[in-house]
């Protein structure tokens, strides 16, 4: 019953259309052509139809046994990174992936685009979120922005031996001995709010973004940074600015780092004011740090001190899990 | 990607009243099945990421985020999700870092696989299967009315039914929806014109939000239809290959043998 002739010879009818259908790529297991063969019978076509579906059978196992390799590397793709070291509160490999992304990200955009800005009409009173880092007890006439690595700082009148012998006045109960790190000895300058306030005053309107997804679009009002840094010029090194800026509360529970460019960003605002009215204490007052191009928890409340540095300063979200980064 | 079987001469050549086709090419095989896990990751920690749309505090919302609802003006008609859902889940604040690794590591090999699916399906001419003609609207309906038993016509089949060309063109324009939605809300400021493309930062996010609930149906009615299609369709999703009748002339037997 089996054509005995060769199915390769182009001359020969099962020949051709075999070639037909390695052309159309359609049919695999092809069945023969009637006129080629003698009418088979039902013994035959059963026997038939047994091989057909034993060679799918052959094939379906092959494929399940890839199909459940690739599930298998697939679970132990996931465990790894269920597994890995955590790096500041997060998996090393989502960790990388956050420090690739971000690095993306500061090649694409090299911090320069400007955010949306708004009609004042729209804006609102920021939600006042995350006490943390904020003491509305202080006594904001003790406020002064601790300023440490600047060029020349004894040239200043504002210059101080230890930044860190002042102390803010505050009702609120101090932290117990040994809870903040200390430290040490750091000369720098007191820099007080009237002379933020004597730096070209700015304003925009922008989006407010919270990391949690709700946004609020906020009129601010003051310095830009980058006029801050051309009266306190940070010390160079290696004949060049320093890389990061460091900041941190006055309690000093908070803090943040950014990088130098994001700090040169024209909306990257030292804010005073909120709404056209001075910023209040539970606000972040008397002086925040406003940067469009940031997720919130980027953007410190009650900015107290200021450092320079080529080394990457801590920042409690990086710290806690979020991406340092954190550009928008 | 053509695959002889080993004793494929004898089968060839042996007659059947059953044949093996080729339905599915190895590399939509493999971009079909990286979609489940990738998906499935994506939509989990998009959760988590969402959780906290409506500024929580301690004791619940503080504002009622505009993300889950779906209204107009003051008409609400949806909002999701009930409170139980975010226990079972146990969302919070603090296990949204790891939600976001996870986010930002699969939106690589979401966007990745996506791009290789439709470039594949372009340069294959797989698309002229795919793509819905003038026709597939007409014939999509009458696929539904058949799957509802509301009609006892066949709609015509082909490799994919109409109702399955426009379903199957509509999730890539959604998976391209996904991913532009996505990208307006991760850089919301340097690309603020893409996001005022979607009703700025928070148009952005709503639309992410709903283009993800519009998968969960899809999926849904994917998993309905392969369930009702059988084991045959299922499994040629995983081998590439399935088996159909045979054509006539394959299986004429000789009546004289079979009556005496």
């Amino acid at each position: 019953v089996i054509d005995e002739r060769d199915t390769n010879d182009p001359e020969s009818p099962a020949g051709e259309r075999r070639q037909q259908i390695d052309a159309t790529d359609e049919t695999v297991g092809i069945t023969a052509n009637a006129a080629d063969v003698a009418a088979p019978g039902t013994a035959d076509l059963a026997a038939g139809d047994t091989a057909v579906a034993r060679e799918m059978a052959r094939r379906t196992r092959r494929s399940f046994l890839v199909a459940g390799a690739a599930t298998a590397a697939a679970a132990l793709g996931y465990r790894a990174i269920e597994r890995s070291p955590k790096v500041d509160g997060l998996s090393a490999p989502l960790r990388q992936t956050a420090e690739l992304n971000a690095k993306l990200s500061r090649a694409v955009f090299r911090e320069r685009g400007l955010a949306p800005t708004f009609d004042r009409r729209v804006a609102v009173d920021l939600r006042p979120k995350g006490r943390s880092g904020v003491d509305t007890r202080m006594d904001v006439s003790t406020w002064r922005l601790k300023l440490v690595g600047i060029e020349e700082p004894h040239t200043f009148a504002e210059y101080i031996a230890d930044v860190n012998s002042w102390r803010y006045a505050s009702t609120r109960k101090p932290p117990r001995p040994g809870a903040l790190p200390d430290p040490g000895v750091e000369p720098g300058l007191l820099i007080t709010l009237e002379q933020i306030r004597a730096l070209p005053r700015h304003e925009h309107v922008t989006e407010f973004k919270c990391i949690d997804g709700w946004s609020d679009i906020v009129h601010w009002g003051g310095a830009r940074f980058s006029d801050f840094l051309e009266i306190y010029k940070p010390r160079r090194q290696d004949g060049a600015p320093p890389r990061y800026i460091g900041m941190e509360t006055a309690d000093r529970r908070f803090y943040t780092g950014l990088d130098y460019d994001t700090a040169l960003h024209p909306q990257t605002l030292l804010a005073y004011e909120m709404s056209g009215k001075p910023l209040t204490l539970a606000q972040g007052g008397p002086v925040r740090l406003v940067m469009p191009i940031k997720y919130g928890y980027k953007q410190l409340k009650q900015v107290s001190k200021i450092t320079f540095s080529n080394e990457r300063p801590r920042d409690l979200g990086g710290d806690l899990g979020w991406d340092w980064y954190g550009g928008i | 990607m053509t695959e002889t079987p080993a004793d494929g001469s004898s089968l060839a050549d042996a007659p059947a009243t059953i044949r093996i086709v080729r339905k599915h090419a190895l590399a939509i095989r493999w971009m079909h099945w990286i979609n489940f896990p990738v998906l499935c990751t994506m939509i989990w920690s998009g959760l988590y990421i969402y959780y906290m749309d409506s500024d929580r505090g301690p004791d619940g919302p503080i504002h009622q985020g505009q993300t889950f609802r779906i209204g107009l003006g003051s008409l609400t008609l949806v909002r999701l999700f009930p409170e139980w859902f975010w226990k079972l889940l146990d969302a919070s604040e603090p296990r949204m870092p790891r939600a976001l690794g996870y986010h930002f590591l699969f939106m690589w090999f979401f966007v990745l696989n996506g791009a290789a699916y439709v470039l594949y399906t372009l340069l294959s001419g797989e698309w002229r299967a795919l793509l819905p003609n003038r026709d597939s609207l007409r014939e999509a309906l009458g696929v539904v009315a058949f799957d509802l038993t509301l009609s006892k016509v066949r709609p015509p089949q082909g490799k994919y039914n109409a109702a399955q060309r426009i379903s199957y063109t509509l999730i890539i324009l959604m998976g391209l929806g996904s991913a532009l939605t996505g990208l307006a809300m991760y850089k919301s400021s340097q690309l603020h014109g893409l996001a005022s493309l979607f009703g700025g930062y928070q148009g952005a996010r709503w639309l992410h939000f709903w283009l993800t609930i519009g998968y969960v149906l899809f999926f849904m009615v994917h998993v309905a239809q392969v369930i009702k299609a059988g084991w045959n369709n299922f499994s040629a999703m995983i081998s590439g290959y399935a088996i159909e009748p045979a054509p006539a002339a394959a299986q004429t037997t000789n009546p004289k043998e079979e009556t005496p």
